[in-house]
């Protein structure tokens, strides 16, 4: 399954190098091909392997699951709420999620380490953050 | 001698001074953190580095490698479970000595071992480096190019248990470098009209996400609700006993000098420099069957030889520009933010910055004796009391806040996620993350250098293997690729011999 998955990698990034001028795309054709060569030889390895059992990838597939929606709904929510409002979000719901019930201390957790990337970034570093929803409706 | 002078008193300064006592306590607590390593801890903080002086980064940047290769000891002394990959040859002896109730002994080697392998270390970088880099002065962009390529196989080759995939993992790093517009011809390759593309992947995103974001998921798989209780933190301060410190000292010496040369090698990490140096003092000892059995030789045999690795890694990346290991690639990173470009060129034109570097990485590497004292290591361990479920947001917390603040970009943190999922998947299937890195920086230089020497010599292919120096890398290229293959051959040879 790998060795065809970049098999197919490389066979695209070969066919789309055709298209660039010049030296500029025999580099990526080498790179391509050499991708789809080394695909086809895993792949071949493992069709003589003769193993047909298929590997457990994930050990806890719920709380991954858990994790990596929760990221994706960290990221989407971080323009739309703002960064601070979304990440105390992330930080009190993950948790939760991932079955920790011992709430005043998720919450002090929570308070000191927002607390401490405010001050990092915001106050010593001064780098711009997604700004947060309150502060834009007020701005109108 | 003259590039530490010139150095020395920038280095002195306050700013630098406070990076790296800051920092190596940062490392450490990184590294007394199982399933937090220090590549994560550096990727997280490049971005942050930006506006620093260079000196103050690259100052964090040792503190937190040297700090956290001995942070690494302590799970795996008290509770058998190596903080970073490098501490795994460090519990076979270590959590013995602490089931003997030696814990706080075995903790005190491990910090005298670390301390010292990370001199020597650096000692070994402060005088091969600058050989190195003169050396490179008689070099052309056909040698530039088979060192890229001998840098990559070799890593690809080396890392990780699959050679196959392990030169998957380059190629995958040197097309994922071909992105965005092509600086010799102004090409746009593979950025599919998007805008966002035509400067490339971020090197950093990309790397924040492959490194940091894999950990933080095995965090969220293991829900870990309830962190270590106190009373296994508990520890008491040991002397040394009379005779035991001088008996430690050819296993310093032997374990130092494996763990340079390890560390000069592209591909082999601290762990091989490890392992090698456990096996060497088991192989000299002359009671070889108790080790394993709380030896405190073996625990400083694994400390010095990872430790040791530390600053020579930086050898190739800094003479060379060829980063031997990831860490190094995230220094070439962070020298590359501040409008640095690695090489040779380097220690003329910045003699501060590097001879600087060099000074950090041995005066981080003598700090580790004042934070790694038992009463240090004491405050380390309860970071272990940390329920793991909390780091969980706090990190994803921290990468997006990184990312973030480099471009200014929301598809960044998009980016950096993909490239932490493909990430996860892919060390599940055996694929090793830092080729995919390291092809990333060294697929523009190779690719320009052959390029550029294709030019020069007006189309003529062969070029790239007359010239000497090309031709002896391009042969040592043919050897790594070859290596494995030969492997191979004589395991089957070996099995297929009939047994009499």
């Amino acid at each position: 399954m790998l060795g065809l998955l970049f098999l197919g990698l490389g066979a695209t990034a070969a066919i789309l190098s055709r298209s660039y001028a010049g030296a500029s795309g025999v580099y990526p054709l080498a790179l391509g091909t050499v991708l789809a060569s080394i695909g086809i030889a895993i792949a071949l390895r493992a069709m003589y392997a003769g193993n047909k059992q298929v590997r457990e990838l994930v050990t806890a597939p719920g709380s991954l699951a858990f994790a990596i929606i929760a990221s994706v709904g960290y990221l989407s929510l971080i323009v739309p709420l703002g960064f601070y409002t979304a990440s105390v979000l992330l930080m009190l719901f993950l948790p939760l999620a991932l079955g920790f019930r011992r709430l005043p201390y998720l919450l002090i957790v929570t308070a000191v380490f927002m607390l401490l990337v405010f001050i990092v970034f915001s106050v010593v570093l001064e780098k711009p953050l997604p700004a947060e929803f309150w502060s834009l409706r007020r701005r109108g | 001698m003259e590039l530490l002078l010139t150095a020395l008193p920038a280095v002195l300064s306050v700013g630098p001074l406070a990076a790296m006592v800051g920092s190596t306590l940062v490392g450490v607590f990184i590294g007394a953190l199982p399933g937090l390593n220090p590549v994560m801890a550096i990727a997280l903080l490049l971005p942050l580095t930006y506006s620093m002086d260079p000196l103050v980064a690259l100052g964090m940047v040792a503190g937190i490698y040297n700090g956290s290769m001995y942070g690494g000891a302590i799970p795996a002394i008290l509770l058998r479970i190596p903080g970073t990959p490098a501490s795994i040859a460090t519990t076979f002896d270590g959590f013995p000595m602490a089931e003997k109730g030696e814990a706080s002994k075995a903790l005190k080697i491990a910090c005298w071992s670390s301390a010292l392998g990370g001199i020597a270390s650096a000692v070994a970088l402060m005088t091969v480096g600058p050989l190195l880099a003169r050396a490179t002065l008689f070099f052309g962009p056909a040698e530039y190019f088979w060192i890229a390529i001998f840098g990559m196989v070799s890593v690809g080759v080396m890392v990780g248990s699959d050679p196959f995939k392990g030169l998957l993992a380059a190629v995958l790093g040197l097309l994922i470098g071909t992105v965005g517009i092509d600086n010799l011809s102004g090409q746009a390759r593979f950025t599919f009209d998007q805008t966002w593309l035509l400067g490339g992947l971020d090197l950093i995103v990309v790397l924040v996400g492959l490194y940091a974001l894999p950990p933080v998921l095995h965090l969220a798989e293991k829900r870990d609700l309830t962190g270590l209780s106190s009373a296994k933190l508990k520890l008491d301060a040991v002397p040394f006993a009379k005779g035991e410190f001088a008996s430690l000292i050819p296993t310093w010496i032997r374990s130092s000098a494996i763990g340079v040369g390890v560390g000069i090698l592209p591909g082999a990490g601290g762990n091989i420099a490890a392992f090698l140096s456990y096996n060497a003092t088991r192989k000299a000892s002359k009671d070889p069957d108790s080790f394993g059995k709380g030896n405190p030789r073996g625990v400083a045999a694994a400390e010095c030889g990872n430790n040791a690795d530390n600053a020579a890694s930086m050898i190739p990346a800094l003479s060379l520009g060829i980063p031997g290991n990831v860490v190094a690639a995230l220094v070439l990173s962070a020298l590359v933010i501040h409008g640095l470009q690695p090489g040779p060129q380097l220690f003329h034109q910045n003699p501060t910055l590097v001879g600087g570097f060099m000074i950090e990485m041995f005066l981080t590497s003598l700090l580790i004796f004042f934070v790694g004292g038992i009463a240090a290591t004491r405050v380390f361990a309860q970071i272990q009391r940390v329920p793991g479920v909390l780091l969980v947001p706090s990190i994803l917390v921290l990468m997006c806040v990184g990312v973030y603040v480099i471009n200014g970009r929301v598809i960044d943190l998009w980016v950096m996620l993909g490239a932490g999922v493909v990430g996860y998947f892919l060390e599940k299937v055996n694929v090793p993350l830092a080729p995919i890195i390291l092809g990333m920086i060294l697929g523009p230089m190779a690719e320009q250098s052959v390029r550029r020497a294709i030019l020069i010599s007006r189309g003529d292919v062969t070029e790239l293997f007359t010239r000497p120096l090309s031709a002896v890398l391009a042969v040592g290229v043919f050897l790594v690729l070859a290596w494995p293959m030969l492997k191979w051959l004589r395991r089957r040879r070996s099995q297929q011999k009939p047994v009499l």
